[in-house]
């Protein structure tokens, strides 16, 4: 029983009272970072560096830990209220959140949203602890060839994510990859479709292209439905309280996706907005009534909320065990733990458990703080809903505004959220479906880039992607998942026939 | 005001008022700053440039160095091309300074900013960091030379940096197998999203080497470690977790390569307000709380004054047109 | 010759933005070092895909415009101003002033003149609970920014 010990070990840091505060500290400054979009997690662990600076290791990284997973947290409820994601890790939530409270169920959806991010939070914690250091060789396992088919493999979700026409689905995923290319190459450094503006050079935020296709069309999809408050009261909130049956449906889900998710966290540079699109898609494959995902269906709030956070705590799989970064935020949390005096690394685990053991047993307590801070606070936050629609409508505008101008400092960036709120309209209106759009804008450059990065490794040889098992295996498994719906189709047809 | 729109808009007032707060600072003998200063990180939080004004800033504050304080503003875009095209249009203005590093002469050199070295004052250099060379732990290349005769023997040897080709990692490695008698493009350069990104590649056996900052490293480095280091760009060896890597010239390839930060101003800033800042940076230099700032960070500390680091910056655009040009990848 | 549908003129669109597109690739420079992939090649193939799924668009049989019929037809009716389309032009040319005047204006007045201003012309018409609540947020979040967070945000006019 050494993880018993260790973990026991690890309480024993992570319950001084000081650490209590610390976690309390950061789960509920990171639930309102990641309410409000655009102010990230990466920004807020960087502007927090400062203040940690003197504080013992341990405490700083519970409390810098308690932000992050807080942010991911929270951010699931400005993505089911307002359909304006808080940070990029709960765009996904909003795909069958947003339509839930559209519905007089948005009590319900972050209740859901609630229970899924800490069963993710949770299980991949006991992850972390039990298997970390065995899994950095899995990690580091991944170089571009396997990336590029992990990548495939995400994209094929794609055919389930278009419902109606396959066509259009497509057509929306090419115009994400472009949209992920513009800027400067990375492996070249060349600008591609910059027009001349330094503006676009380091490419388009993801962020600002996800605020502009959901929450900016929704404002004005609702403004050609009628602004006004002519339609009829809803039931705003709705009850909070899942049903047994609900409880059975959305358990396999949160289980399944908070593995998948934790998987995807360790690997470097996959993070919680990959793992939560991974999640909804796989459960809008594997579901019976998979084509009402899109339509407040309950499991796909569960399956993204339980796969980002578990993303979120997998990410510190390499950051701990490594001591490199597989994300932005990571290495802003790198950088905090070098300047306390701490090397994370192979030997952080001999070196520092106060650090490792204490964060991880933090996480327990956090996520069980998340839980009991977020619930009851549901009704009030819900609220937001009774608002009158103009007002409620102008304060989505203005938080969309805030939120991109607060990550980018750019009044360009502000017209560019203009631009893809009048895409998003448009794609509404001629039925083209958002999300694979916004799933081929985060693959779309990660596949390029590490399918010119594999080949340049090899020399040109393209048999660098089938010759190293994980990549063939991950193609194959793209193979199937493109086949099987349609071989499932074709024996419908037969039978039918 | 950290917007292209205001410089845009207020085209006409801008210049006037500041030039009414040059000539009050010419006629003052010794000029101090009237207001807060801005001090610009052309990059997102989090990164070098970001991490060195708020640094500064905060040892300066806590110190009571400057009535005024500084106020660290993040101006991301174009690898700092977005914060240097606004910094230039702010001529003269004592109140503004910006956080550079060698990308100020390479984005330039790349032909991706319209604005150089040349176009900004000079202030001070402030501190340094090196390039390092990193292999697997338990990699065949014992010293810095087995590396670089199999990267001659057979180029497509994948040597991993972080950033894009034609910019610090790669004139780095580049310049270093110029100076052992290869061709500079003969490396094959791989470049991943970042220092950590392009390390995990390496401990994973996907790549052959990688080229990275040596305070980005030094936590790799050490017992147990899956890395090894062959050799550092500094021309003595370093301290700390890095004493037992010899230099590159120690190892017989008179190269080196300085990751250098530093201070600029606004175009044309007045005389006495780089006076001011000189001295200031020096002081700040000289305090505790800046030495346990950056020994924690792995700063070593090179300030120059405002003439000496323009010398300096003029040599390394010398020095790194030749590397680009080698690579051919010079396009001014 | 019949009437193009939607989706015949949607296809028509999306082949012209690809052909520039596909155009744009071949202005993409070569890189000096030999790279087994240039920045060219994912251009190129993506703007071809779109030409194909263009033509297969083309001969898509259209769907109902969605929302069509919710389109507010009240409204519709009433004054230019407020038509469900002008609606439309008129808080997109909002967002772009506020793009352009948040720098001189300062955050705080540029945020509450948007906030409010919108909300009134939406028709709502509590102008004191309008001012109220856009000031409380704008300041809540403004505050928090700047003194919490220490995120710069322009300040313009005001003082603080």
């Amino acid at each position: 029983m050494d993880a018993f010990n260790n973990l026991m070990y690890g309480f024993g840091i992570a319950l001084e009272p000081m650490n209590i505060a610390y976690v309390f500290a950061g789960v509920f400054a990171g639930t309102i970072i990641g309410m409000l979009p655009g102010l990230g997690p990466i920004s807020a662990l960087a502007l927090m560096i400062p203040i940690t600076f003197s504080m013992e290791p341990s405490s700083g990284l519970i409390l810098m830990a308690g932000v992050y997973y807080g942010a991911i947290f929270g951010g699931s409820t400005s993505s089911i209220l307002l359909n304006a994601p808080g940070v990029a890790g709960t765009v996904a939530t909003s795909f069958d959140g947003y339509p839930m409270a559209k519905k007089g169920l948005a009590g319900k959806a972050l209740a859901i949203a609630a229970y899924s991010s800490f069963v993710g939070g949770t299980v991949s914690v006991i992850f972390l602890m039990l298997v970390a250091p065995l899994l950095s060789k899995v990690a580091v396992s991944f170089g571009p060839s396997e990336y590029f088919a992990l990548m495939v493999l995400g994209l094929t979700a794609v055919v389930s994510l278009s419902d109606k026409s396959l066509v259009k689905g497509l057509i929306a995923a090419v115009v994400g990859v472009i949209i992920s290319i513009v800027g400067i190459d990375m492996q070249t450094g060349t600008e591609r479709y910059t027009f001349g503006s330094i503006q676009l050079l380091d490419g388009i935020d993801f962020l600002v292209v996800a605020l502009g296709i959901f929450a900016l069309a929704e404002v004005f999809y609702m403004l050609l439905r009628g602004g006004g408050g002519k339609e009829a009261p809803r039931n705003a909130i709705g009850s909070l309280k899942l049903t047994r049956s609900e409880v059975k449906e959305i358990a396999g889900p949160v289980g399944r996706s908070s593995v998948l998710g934790f998987f995807t966290g360790v690997l470097p540079g996959a993070g919680a907005t990959i793992g939560s699109f991974l999640g909804y898609s796989m459960e809008k494959r594997i579901a019976k009534d998979g084509h009402t995902f899109g339509q407040g269906n309950i499991k796909g709030v569960a399956a993204p909320e339980a796969a980002n956070n578990a993303a979120c705590t997998g990410s510190f799989v390499p950051l701990l065990t490594l001591g490199v970064p597989g994300s932005g935020t990571t290495a802003v949390l790198l950088g905090a733990l070098l300047v306390m005096g701490v090397n994370p690394g192979p030997m952080m685990l001999e070196q520092r458990p106060d650090v490792f053991w204490g964060v991880v047993a933090s996480m327990y307590i956090g996520n069980i703080f998340l839980l009991a801070l977020n619930l009851p606070l549901i009704p009030y936050i819900a609220k937001i809903l009774d608002m009158p629609r103009p007002l409620l409508l102008s304060l989505i505008l203005i938080f969309c505004m805030i939120g991109v101008y607060g990550m980018s400092f750019s009044v360009f960036d502000l017209l560019l959220l203009l631009g893809f709120g009048l895409v998003g309209l448009g794609m509404r209106l001629f039925g083209f479906p958002a999300a694979p759009l916004i799933l081929a804008l985060i693959l779309g450059n990660i596949m390029e880039e590490s399918m010119r990065r594999a080949l340049q490794i090899s020399g040109g040889d393209w048999t660098t992607f089938i010759d190293k098992p994980i990549a063939l295996g991950l193609l194959l498994v793209a193979l199937l998942s493109l086949g099987l719906p349609l071989l499932k189709k074709r024996r419908k047809k037969s039978a039918s026939v | 005001m950290t917007s292209l729109t205001l410089k845009r808009l207020s085209v006409f007032a801008l210049p006037l008022a500041a030039f009414a707060g040059m000539t009050t600072a010419a006629q003052a003998q010794e000029w101090t700053p009237s207001r807060s200063i801005e001090f610009v990180a052309p990059a997102n939080p989090g990164g070098g440039w970001d991490t060195l004004a708020r640094t500064m800033s905060r040892v300066i504050q806590q110190e009571g160095l400057a009535d005024e304080s500084f106020a660290a503003i993040n101006v991301p875009g174009g690898g700092g091309a977005v914060a240097w095209a606004q910094v230039a249009r702010d001529t003269g203005n004592p109140h503004k300074l910006f956080a550079t590093s060698p990308p100020m002469i390479l984005v330039p050199l790349a032909g991706a900013s319209r604005y150089d070295h040349t176009d900004f004052t000079p202030v001070a250099r402030i501190n340094t960091d090196y390039s390092i060379i990193l292999v697997a732990a338990d990699s065949e290349y014992q010293t810095l030379e087995d590396l670089l005769n199999a990267l001659k023997e057979d180029p497509s040897l994948s040597v991993g940096g972080g950033s894009a080709p034609g910019s610090m990692d790669h004139i780095a490695i580049a310049g270093l197998a110029s100076a052992a008698g290869m061709d500079a493009s003969s490396v094959n350069y791989i470049p991943f999203s970042g220092g950590g990104d392009a390390m995990t590649n390496l401990m994973g056996g996907h790549i052959e080497a990688v080229v990275g900052g040596a305070g980005e490293a030094v936590g790799q480095l050490g017992e147990g470690s899956q890395l090894r280091a062959l050799g550092v760009s500094s021309e003595e060896r370093l301290g700390g977790g890095l004493s037992e890597v010899p230099t590159y010239q120690e190892q017989g390839f008179d190269y080196t390569f300085d990751i250098w930060r530093g201070i600029m101003g606004t175009p044309d800033m007045p005389e006495e307000a780089v006076a001011y800042y000189e001295d200031l940076f020096a002081e700040m230099l000289e305090t505790d709380a800046w030495r346990e700032a950056s020994d924690q960070l792995g700063w070593i500390d090179a300030y120059q004054n405002s003439e000496e680091f323009g010398a300096f910056l003029d040599q390394q655009q010398e020095q790194f047109s030749d590397v680009l040009s080698e690579l051919g990848l010079l396009r001014q | 010759m019949t009437r193009l549908n939607t989706n015949q003129w949607l296809a028509l669109v999306l082949a012209l933005l690809a052909v520039a597109y596909i155009a744009m690739a071949w202005q993409i420079p070569t890189f000096p070092l030999p790279r087994p992939v240039d920045s060219d090649l994912f251009p190129k193939v993506l703007g071809f895909s779109l030409l194909i799924l263009s033509a297969f668009l083309f001969f898509e049989k259209p769907t109902p415009i969605a929302g069509a019929d919710e389109i507010d037809q009240e409204a519709q009716q009433g004054p230019l101003l407020l038509t469900p389309w002008a609606r439309i032009i008129v808080t997109s040319l909002a967002i772009a002033a506020y793009a352009f005047l948040l720098v001189p204006l300062g955050f705080v007045l540029a945020s509450v003149l948007l906030c409010v201003g919108l909300t009134a012309y939406y028709g709502y018409r509590r102008h004191t609970v309008n001012l109220a609540t856009s000031l409380g947020v704008v300041l809540a979040l403004y505050l928090t920014m700047t003194r919490v967070m220490d995120v710069y945000l322009p300040t313009g006019v005001l003082p603080f």
